[in-house]
């Protein structure tokens, strides 16, 4: 195996190669040991000034890439607008290129614009990981599920996995369907017609409406976050109808003769996609993901970095 | 002046003088001779290896004059068209202010006597290009309104769409509308399809265009009238004008060069270049064949260049921030070369002269002793770099901006004016 990624940015799972996903896994194996130990922090990235660019809210996503960068000893630098809109008056190239003029080598950056950190690596020289793109890509998330299911199932290889909720408006679902099936898995998704893209079967993918019929045939169900500030139009009519018929509860996973494992990206909408009882279940491994997310990361991180560096 | 022009041979299927080369004699703008070697002249141009045609008309193309001369004024966009081969050139009406009095009418047309390129400007049918309220339309069309449109906005209004069929009948104008169901492409930037799907990017799906072919033809086939589809682009929309022509109906429809040219997996190719975000979008490979066949069988009437300027600061954004549109003025004959064989010369020729002329109500033979001089000279294995040097366009939002091309125009005629390049 190759100990370098194919790609000098990390713009979407696309992009990656399986052996590039398998490299970033095996790097974070060892981060993971590292942030288990007493003293968290590896001097890796202390020649590395990496910018965290976020253009749309974010909690966790942030705090992890923060949180993955200090333990590389990085110096790290944020920049929050939750407009990222030209009308707002400075375009998205021109606060990048302010934001490197101070010596940045690498950019962290969440967009509402699929296709945003594209845009970006056209024009600049930092290397690039995208935080999330509109309704593109959030390779990191992808990553760090799949690695997630690795560390619990032992392969990802021959699962099949459920992602189940809002897959139109969804950058997770689309990165996790290139991930999954590059690592060889099976992927049905399961929502409402009205939020699962026409043509997601071309990728294929597996598509069905039937909760039921969807957590009877997976091994793991990623469960989705209905993404209300991408819709701008009605795609079905309330909630409470929704989490009725898409959600997921204790009574749809006692209908099943096995035990499945679930995934969630956060944050959580208790009671609407996911109810409490199993959101704390032992079968979530929702905190897992947030532990694995701060390892994968700095995978991540580290690999570009060395492309850098050499 | 007298001029002469030697040694090119025509292009103009349907005439007796398709495939010959004789000499061409205009004197104060119109033909005064054919077939006349060493017929003494001022200005003699020697075309020998060219192609001439009629002066080529652009039925679809967009300048920001006035408003957003920033993007292209009418002096830039003339010179662009007169560069391409175009002698005539109609202006959507989606400026700022929108064509809709008569004044408008006259700006535009004001600077044709000193031009090459004549602006045929299309007026508004509705005020603002809204959709709600009618523009004064007889009056526009005796001040110079070559058609009526509301140009990129497409005319949604069901009713208004009826009564501008049936109040145009008595001046026998043409209404021009561009097929989209905009409730149906909100937040879209791109096809839907397979690629769409891949880049997470909301798509146009082909029913937003299609549906709207099928309303027309039924009012159409209501009212009566001259009825031109603006850009269509799936082959759904060509079967369904296909069938009206059959039936008796007076449609025709345009398809755009850029739309022969390239797909929507362009988009993965260099991901989400802004270069090829249009509207009407690139589709698949299906829909480009099919528009192929339209082209060849003669479904599709006219090719235009939806020539759409746009500067730096609307382009070179975020995909879904960006502006629409793509150059094609000066672009037409190196597309038309790419294409080869899939768009014979014989086919996009008339496309872009006998058959736009007549839909616009000229109908001259040029050749004929007498008729206005209206030609195009162009050599089609020229090989030229298209970079801003040789750019006459304001806006360089075209793919092949700073590449080799293979065709040029080498001048153009129209009445008294002209201009040439090494002839």
């Amino acid at each position: 195996m190759s100990q370098a990624l194919s790609v000098p940015h990390l713009l979407g799972i696309k992009s990656l190669t399986e052996s590039d996903i398998q490299l970033i896994f095996e790097t974070a194996d060892e981060f993971k040991s590292v942030i288990n130990r007493p003293i968290k922090k590896v001097p890796s990235l202390r020649d590395i000034t990496i910018a965290n660019i976020f253009f749309e809210n974010s909690t966790r996503t942030k705090l992890s890439f923060e949180l993955a960068e200090k333990r590389l000893s990085a110096d790290v630098v944020n920049f929050s607008s939750g407009n990222s809109s030209v009308k707002k008056g400075e375009t998205l190239l021109d606060t990048v290129n302010n934001i490197l003029s101070m010596k940045v080598d690498m950019v962290v950056m969440r967009h509402s614009s699929p296709g945003a950190p594209h845009f970006l690596s056209r024009y600049i020289d930092a290397n690039i990981v995208n935080a999330g793109d509109g309704t593109h890509e959030h390779p990191t998330q992808a990553l760090l599920d799949t690695f997630s299911i690795r560390e619990k199932l032992g392969d990802v290889s021959g699962k099949k996995v459920a992602i189940l909720g809002d897959i139109l408006h969804s950058r997770v679902a689309l990165s996790n369907i290139f991930a999954l099936q590059k690592l060889g898995a099976e992927v049905m998704v399961c929502g409402p017609n009205t939020l699962i893209p026409k043509y997601l079967g071309n990728l294929g993918v597996k598509i069905t409406s039937n909760i039921r019929e969807a957590l009877h045939w997976c091994d793991v169900a990623n469960v989705l976050r209905i993404q209300l500030e991408r819709q701008h139009i009605k795609f079905f009519p309330s909630l409470r109808e929704y989490s009725m018929h898409f959600g997921l509860n204790k009574q749809l996973l006692a209908e099943l003769d096995k035990p499945i494992t679930i995934l969630h990206p956060g944050p959580i909408n208790r009671g609407v996609e996911i109810t409490s009882d199993v959101a704390d279940s032992d079968h979530a491994i929702i905190l897992d993901q947030v532990e694995n997310g701060v390892a994968v990361r700095m995978a991540v991180l580290y690999l570009l970095a060395s492309i850098r560096q050499n | 002046m007298k001029l002469r022009i030697d040694n090119a041979t025509i292009v103009s299927p349907g005439s007796t003088w398709h495939g010959k080369s004789p000499s061409i004699t205009i004197q104060n703008g119109h033909v005064t001779a054919m077939d006349s070697p060493g017929e003494p002249a001022e200005v003699v141009w020697n075309a020998q290896g060219m192609r001439l045609s009629a002066g080529w008309g652009d039925m679809r193309a967009q300048f920001g004059d006035p408003g957003l001369e920033h993007k292209e004024d009418l002096e830039s966009g003339c010179a662009a068209a007169a560069a391409g081969g175009f002698t005539q050139v109609c202006l959507l009406p989606n400026t700022q202010p929108v064509i809709q009095s008569k004044n408008d009418i006259q700006y535009l047309i004001a600077g044709n006597s000193r031009r090459v390129t004549q602006v045929r400007p299309l007026a508004a049918v509705t005020k603002d290009a809204k959709g709600e309220d009618f523009t004064d339309m007889l009056d526009l069309h005796a001040a110079g309104a070559a058609a009526f449109t509301d140009g990129s906005a497409p005319i949604w209004h069901t009713d208004i769409l009826l009564k501008t069929l049936l109040y145009l009948q008595k001046i026998d104008a043409l209404l021009i509308n561009r097929p989209e169901d905009r409730l149906l492409t909100h937040f879209a930037s791109m096809h839907e399809g397979i690629t769409s799907t891949r880049l997470g990017t909301p798509g146009m799906p082909r029913l937003a265009e299609t549906l709207i072919v099928q309303r027309d033809l039924q009012i159409l086939r209501y009212t009566g009238g001259r009825l031109h589809f603006a850009n269509v682009s799936t082959p759904e929309s060509l079967s369904h004008i296909r069938q009206a022509k059959a039936d008796g109906l007076q449609v025709t429809c345009d398809v755009a060069a850029y739309q022969l040219l390239w797909l929507d997996e362009v988009l993965e190719e260099n991901p989400f270049d802004t270069h090829f975000k249009v509207n009407p979008p690139l589709r698949e490979a299906s829909d480009r064949e099919a528009l192929l066949q339209g082209l060849n069988d003669g479904t599709i009437d006219v090719l235009v260049t939806s020539h759409t300027p746009q500067d730096e600061e609307s382009k070179k954004l975020e995909f879904d921030l960006a502006d629409f549109g793509m150059t094609g003025l000066e672009m037409f004959l190196p597309m038309m070369m790419k294409l080869g064989e899939d768009a014979p010369e014989e086919v996009w020729i008339e496309k872009v002269t006998t058959n736009p002329n007549a839909l616009l109500g000229q109908k001259d033979d040029p050749f004929a002793i007498d008729s206005l001089a209206n030609f195009t000279v162009y050599n089609p294995e020229q090989v030229w770099k298209y970079d801003a040097a040789s750019c006459k366009s304001k806006a360089y939002n075209h793919p092949w901006f700073g590449a080799e091309v293979t065709g040029k125009v080498k001048g153009a005629i129209y009445g008294n004016r002209n201009w040439s390049e090494d002839l």
